[in-house]
């Protein structure tokens, strides 16, 4: 980036700003789409800002792990196309991407949203496995919320498509918990949510938080190649599940 | 011809039947003038052009554009001109005389400058050049981007739009060729300034322009004050 | 499943199970400029395909050893979503993928002035976030607005539709089940004037039915276009030129 850019946003967060106008702890509009996928058991598009991201949840019947023979199974992918970046690369998920697919991952496991033992048909043998795959298409920053969010409105809109196996109905997929991640990055003194592109690239230091409906944290990453003090990682925490619970309440109540 | 006039073609639309007329923007096929673009057709001293409404910005001798040191190598600076080819300054090519080991004292990667293209040869191989006092290093001020195909509205006939924006906002306003705006001037006079370019670039191709970005920053200094 | 079902006939009371006639296209949806980090890009929906494409150029080439000295090169990459189909595909390029890929590009070579932009690339990208039959046809009438909409210079769109055959009948623009259980299908993509940049056939066709697939196919591919350019050219139907030439000359004069 040119110095004269990366000199402005500094002075603006100095002065208390950002290029875009939002407050430090402010979020770009957030539109959720859900459902635009029919072949997908469940789908949604989020529009984070610019930034878009679409998730498919696909689910069918397969076999468990041996060491959990009565678990269903998550596997979570992401997809960081050429398409949505003139920085992305064809070719299979780099680090930044397997990165991703594993944050997004984690918020849905520990938060227990999908409940895994529910998702087994016959112990040992057959299990529902619940593939979650994000595709980004727009990267205008802040892959890691909008890809999250999109993950949980997909699971929560998915049906278990028990009729096409011959396993009974088709019904709901069960989901216990609703996990939001929220991102800041930290520059200068200052902490910023939901960073765009720029702000991503002059910050050294990124943290995503992923806290639980009852407000406790169920997945952390730092991320970058700078550091963060406690005293900035509980600031961001504290407004981290302040933005989470406005988030869950606007677009993932049912 | 008339029929074509102000209207938006795309590539492929018949602009006209007689070969001659063909101008920038256009091809001639079976004897017919045809568009090459995704543009405004419009006609011009005789001839029926396609001005683009996006594209990238291709490099000409005796342009002066903004860029952004790349890197540095043996004794040239590998300069980003917002284009698909890159250009090269030459050490030789400043107001005076450095030293090779000097180079990223004058110029580091990320720095950004007001350069002339000096010349592009047929590989594409373009050199630059800062040897001109209205030539130099931007330490100061801003740079936007906007489309380099909206750079000729945002100047305006003769210079309209230019003179108006930089005499209203007492900035000073730099035009590249290659879309990239320099900007200096009070904080509160840029911010307005970057905003007015913006809206100049989306509503390029409106009627009535320049009036209506003459009311905007009236009304806009207004609520300031 | 309804395919299963030897005596399935592809028509009732003279139409197709969808209800359209054997000369109807599925329903055509097309958005121009749906992205912000590409130069140029369309979304387009094609019955129940939905494809995006992106362009991102004319831009430096990396490899560079892929540079071609006298023209820009063109690459088009085609994947499909992991969740696009009926059972998840593996993410990534397949063998499948690949011919897409390269006939698709192709299909588009003819039309790009590549020589406009010598030791360049234009990179063309589509994303297959819903398939039914015909996706490459989709990626190609949506790549080529995407690149109208990034500047490229062309001699003119390209659109892409397929005929197939059903019941020993010609239809127009197959669905998933008539393309899954016909007898024939055969892609096009075309130019306006009605050179042919793409033809793909499978399945078996005597030569008269042939024709009247190819015949079929392209006036498919004729409605399409006007689609096409309808899109381009509303969406800056408002505006007006105000042509400013003597500005250009002044571009970077004035400090």
């Amino acid at each position: 980036m040119a110095e004269i850019r990366k000199d402005y946003l500094y002075h603006l967060v100095l002065k208390g700003e950002r290029a875009d106008g939002r407050r430090f702890d402010e979020y770009r509009d957030i539109v959720l789409e859900t459902g635009l996928i029919r072949k997908a058991d469940g789908s949604a598009l989020v529009k984070l800002g610019k930034t878009q991201v679409m998730v498919g949840v696909k689910i069918q019947p397969g076999e468990p792990f041996s060491d959990t023979p009565n678990k269903g199974v998550i596997i979570t992918n992401a997809e960081l196309v050429p398409l949505a970046s003139p920085s992305f690369e064809p070719g299979p998920p780099n680090e930044v991407g397997i990165e991703l697919a594993r944050v997004v991952d984690r918020g849905v496991r520990e938060s227990g949203a999908i409940d895994l033992e529910a998702l087994c048909i016959t112990t040992g043998e057959k299990v529902w496995i619940i593939f979650i795959d994000v595709h980004i298409l727009d990267d205008c920053g802040n892959l890691m919320d909008a890809s999250s969010l999109g993950a949980i409105a997909a699971l929560m809109t998915a049906k278990v498509p028990a009729a096409q196996y011959g396993l009974g109905e088709d019904y709901p997929l069960p989901v216990k918990d609703v996990p939001v991640a929220t991102t800041a990055v930290e520059f200068g003194d200052a902490i910023i949510f939901d960073p765009d592109t720029d702000e991503e690239s002059v910050a050294d230091t990124k943290l995503t938080v992923i806290t639980t409906a009852d407000g406790s944290i169920c997945g952390m990453q730092k991320s970058g190649p700078g550091s963060i003090s406690q005293d900035a990682i509980h600031r961001i925490v504290d407004i981290a599940c302040e933005r989470a619970k406005e988030i869950r309440e606007k677009f993932l109540e049912v | 011809m008339d029929r074509m006039d102000r209207n938006v073609v795309v590539p492929g639309d018949l602009l006209s039947d007689d070969p001659k007329t063909a101008g920038e923007g256009t091809y001639v096929k079976d004897g017919k003038v045809f568009s090459l673009l995704y543009g405004m057709a419009s006609s011009y001293k005789d001839k029926v052009r396609v001005i683009p409404l996006a594209g990238k910005y291709v490099p000409l001798p005796g342009d002066t554009v903004v860029g952004v040191v790349q890197d540095i190598v043996f004794s040239n600076w590998i300069i980003n001109i917002n284009s698909p080819y890159e250009g090269l300054l030459h050490i030789s090519e400043l107001p005076r005389k450095i030293e090779m080991n000097e180079m990223s004292k004058y110029l580091r990667i990320g720095s950004t400058a007001m350069i002339r293209v000096k010349d592009v040869d047929s590989t594409m191989k373009v050199e630059l050049t800062m040897n001109d006092r209205r030539l130099g290093i931007l330490t100061r001020g801003r740079v936007a981007e906007i489309s380099p195909t909206r750079v000729p509205r945002l100047i305006g006939k003769g210079g309209s739009m230019i003179n108006m924006l930089k005499k209203e906002l007492n900035c000073n306003i730099f035009v590249g060729q290659n879309g990239r705006i320099w900007v200096d001037g009070q904080d509160d006079d840029m911010d307005l300034a970057l905003r007015t370019i913006l809206i100049i670039e989306k509503e390029a191709h409106t009627t009535g322009l320049t009036d209506r970005i003459m009311d905007f920053l009236r009304v806009e200094k207004e609520a300031r004050s | 499943m309804i395919g299963m079902d030897e005596k399935l006939s592809f028509f009732k009371d003279g139409v197709r199970l969808d209800g359209r006639r054997s000369d109807e296209l599925r329903p055509i949806k097309i958005e121009v400029g749906v992205l912000a980090r590409a130069d140029g890009s369309c979304y387009m929906e094609m019955g129940d395909n939905r494809v995006i494409a992106a362009v991102y150029g004319p831009r430096e080439v990396h490899p560079r050893h892929l540079q071609e000295v006298t023209r820009a090169i063109v690459r088009y990459r085609y994947n499909m979503a992991s969740f696009s189909v009926e059972e998840r595909k593996r993410p990534g390029p397949d063998r499948r993928s690949n011919e897409v890929s390269k006939v698709s590009r192709e299909a588009l070579e003819p039309v790009v002035l590549t020589s406009y932009f010598p030791k360049s690339v234009v990179d063309i990208f589509v994303e297959v976030l819903q398939a039914d039959a015909g996706t490459r046809t989709a990626g190609i009438n949506a790549a080529s607005v995407a690149l109208a909409d990034a500047g490229i210079p062309m001699k003119s769109l390209i659109s892409s539709c397929a005929a197939g055959k059903v019941d020993g009948e010609i239809v127009l623009d197959p669905m998933k089940i008539e393309d899954n259980l016909g007898e024939a299908d055969v892609p096009i993509a075309m130019t306006p004037g009605g050179d042919i940049t793409l033809l793909q056939m499978d399945g078996r066709l005597t030569k008269d039915e042939l024709k009247r697939a190819v015949d079929l196919a392209k006036a498919g591919c004729r409605q399409i276009y006007e689609i096409q350019r309808k899109v381009l050219v509303d969406r800056y139907s408002h505006m007006e030129p105000e042509i400013c030439d003597e500005a250009v000359a002044m571009a970077g004069e004035e400090i």
